[in-house]
């Protein structure tokens, strides 16, 4: 049992990575980091079930709070940026080439 | 009674976020008493700190933490490292505000929210702990990024800090997860006793730890994790770059050193990969430091190259008797020369941050020789010149890693060392060979001016201290 919990974990962690990476609009990219963290509550949940603790649900509850924190944040910085460039398409920020 | 000295400074600085916060609803405080009362607060609690020192390791409040904060002379050291790091930050805003206006209350009150987040991160010993205080410490650096919310850079540079962040974040939990999952536990000393017994080897373990690694080496901008930091310091104002380099690295490494000095099982195992990184890190960033011709943008590389250093440090740290000195060290002296320099530039800098490449500052000793000697100082220092505070600290690191027997990383690091001297000395000389073209005309140096003389001062102290010792 959890091996299926943990590959799907590992699945949808992916799919959040893939997502950032190819991504281009700034809220997709956002959902996407979203989606990692919650496929670490998953792992987090199906571990705790393994080791027959509580702890893990801990963990993933506070995982979570952080995880609003950031979302608030982003959605902060969302608006910062319509306010700059009426758009959001991570394509048009080029000021910073490394 | 202890332990809850060792929290003190925490608990300071947490409050002075809280009352700078609510004070600043209040229309009749300036953005100046703010200055004044987080450099109070800041003070208060790096003496508090500094009584902390002699304190022996231990876990805080055992009964009611359940392991998750503990402290150590290296624990104290890197807080109170970083509480110094912040007070000069705050000295330098002060000034720097004169001159670019997008100052308000809440800028100090989210300094003092990251100091928090950072002095949290020098207790941690339990990785979800470890990434709470490492987010609080984040979002309060996010916000600073893109605090003059005018400016289009510092957007950019909020935006990418923020995206590629948030994304090193979601690796620390996913490795949290995978540890919690092979060790049982997320604290430090259940994984250093599960890895003691073999659990090093474990696939669960390694997965888990090598997202954690990734996690660490992309905040410290280590190889191959380190193309953000050079567009983020550039987008950043002067203050708080100088406050990312020193104060937010600071914390890491006491983080990463705390993590990886519990268990030799977990050390032994990752001692190639970090042997690696260090060498990239530091090779990379010197690569990259050659072709700026932005200041900024060539201390944020210089950076890259002392998180290398700092690697070195890691990989050269034996787990049976951790005290940390060596990293301690490096990380006050390079905090010293890299915060002193953001001094200089932050009221060199002008309105608006005019001067930022190498060719502004053509000629400045013969218009400001103060400044320039100052300068001077900080630039000897980063590159490892005698007598200076960053001599002694590459000489420890160097030391710590021919005891530990890793030769090749010793003499790699002084090849490193002697590269990074061409862009600290291209700036000396166009400092010192060339005439000025301007006049250099700034507001009043403030408290930059005298929060620089310290530093140079200190460069010297924290130098010539241990032969005295």
């Amino acid at each position: 049992m959890i091996q299926d919990y943990l590959v799907l974990s590992i699945v949808l962690f992916c799919l959040g990575m893939l997502g950032v990476i190819t991504r281009r609009n700034v809220f997709t990219v956002f959902m996407s980091v979203e989606l990692m963290l919650n496929a670490a509550n998953l792992a987090f949940i199906a571990f705790s079930r393994l080791h027959q603790t509580m702890d893990g649900h801990v963990l993933a509850m506070l995982v979570m709070a952080v995880a609003a924190a950031e979302a608030a944040l982003a959605l902060a910085v969302v608006i910062l940026l319509h306010k700059h460039k009426s758009r959001l398409d991570t394509n048009v920020f080029s000021l910073l080439k490394g | 009674m202890n332990d809850f000295l060792s929290l003190l400074p925490l608990l300071v600085t947490c409050c002075g976020a809280i009352v700078l916060m609510l004070l600043a609803a209040l229309e009749k405080y300036r953005p100046e008493s703010g200055a004044l009362l987080s450099l109070g607060f800041l003070a208060a609690a790096f003496f508090l700190q500094l009584s902390t020192l002699g304190e022996p390791a231990r876990p805080l409040f055992r009964e009611l933490f359940n392991g998750m904060a503990s402290t150590s002379g290296f624990s104290a050291a890197a807080g109170a490292i970083v509480l110094a790091c912040a007070f000069f930050t705050v000295m330098i805003t002060h000034t720097y505000f004169k001159e670019n206006s997008f100052a308000t209350l809440e800028f100090y009150a989210v300094l003092l929210f990251a100091v928090c987040g950072m002095l949290l991160l020098t207790l941690a010993s339990e990785l979800i702990c470890a990434f709470i205080a490492l987010e609080i410490m984040s979002l309060a650096v996010y916000v600073l990024v893109g605090f003059n919310r005018n400016s289009l850079r510092a957007t950019e540079a909020l935006f990418k800090y923020l995206l590629l962040g948030a994304f090193a974040g979601a690796f620390f939990t996913m490795g949290t997860a995978l540890v919690y999952g092979a060790a049982g536990s997320t604290r430090f000393y259940d994984i250093a006793v599960f890895t003691q017994s073999g659990g090093a080897s474990a696939p669960l373990m390694i997965g888990g730890v090598f997202f954690l690694l990734v996690a660490l080496l992309f905040k410290a901008a280590a190889f191959p994790f380190h193309a953000w930091v050079v567009d983020v310091y550039d987008g950043a104002s002067v203050p708080v770059t100088g406050f990312m380099a020193t104060a937010l690295k600071t914390a890491l490494f006491a983080l990463f050193a705390n993590f990886l000095a519990q268990s030799a099982g977990l050390h032994d195992k990752w001692i190639t990969f970090l042997f690696v990184i260090s060498v990239m890190t530091m090779f990379g960033g010197n690569l990259i430091a050659i072709g700026q011709d932005n200041l900024k943008r060539m201390l944020a590389a210089s950076g890259i190259v002392h998180s290398g250093y700092l690697l070195i440090a890691l990989v050269a740290i034996s787990a049976d008797q951790f005290s940390g000195s060596v990293i301690a060290y490096y990380l006050a002296a390079y905090g010293a020369g890299t915060l002193g320099m953001f001094a200089a530039l932050s009221y060199l800098g002008g309105k608006d941050e005019r001067r930022v490449s190498f060719e502004d500052f053509k000629g400045l000793a013969k218009v400001r020789p103060f400044s320039a000697a100052a300068i001077t100082v900080f630039l000897l220092s980063m590159a490892g010149i005698p007598p200076t505070a960053g001599f002694m600290g590459k000489f420890y690191v160097i030391t710590a890693a021919i005891n530990a027997d890793h030769i090749a990383l010793a003499v790699l690091g002084i090849v490193s060392s002697i590269l990074s001297m061409w862009y600290y000395l291209r700036l000396i000389v166009l400092m010192y060979f060339h005439e000025a073209e301007e006049g250099f005309d700034t507001g009043r140096c403030g408290w930059a001016g005298t929060g620089t003389a310290i530093l140079v001062a200190s460069v010297f102290v924290i130098g010539i201290y241990p032969i005295i010792i």
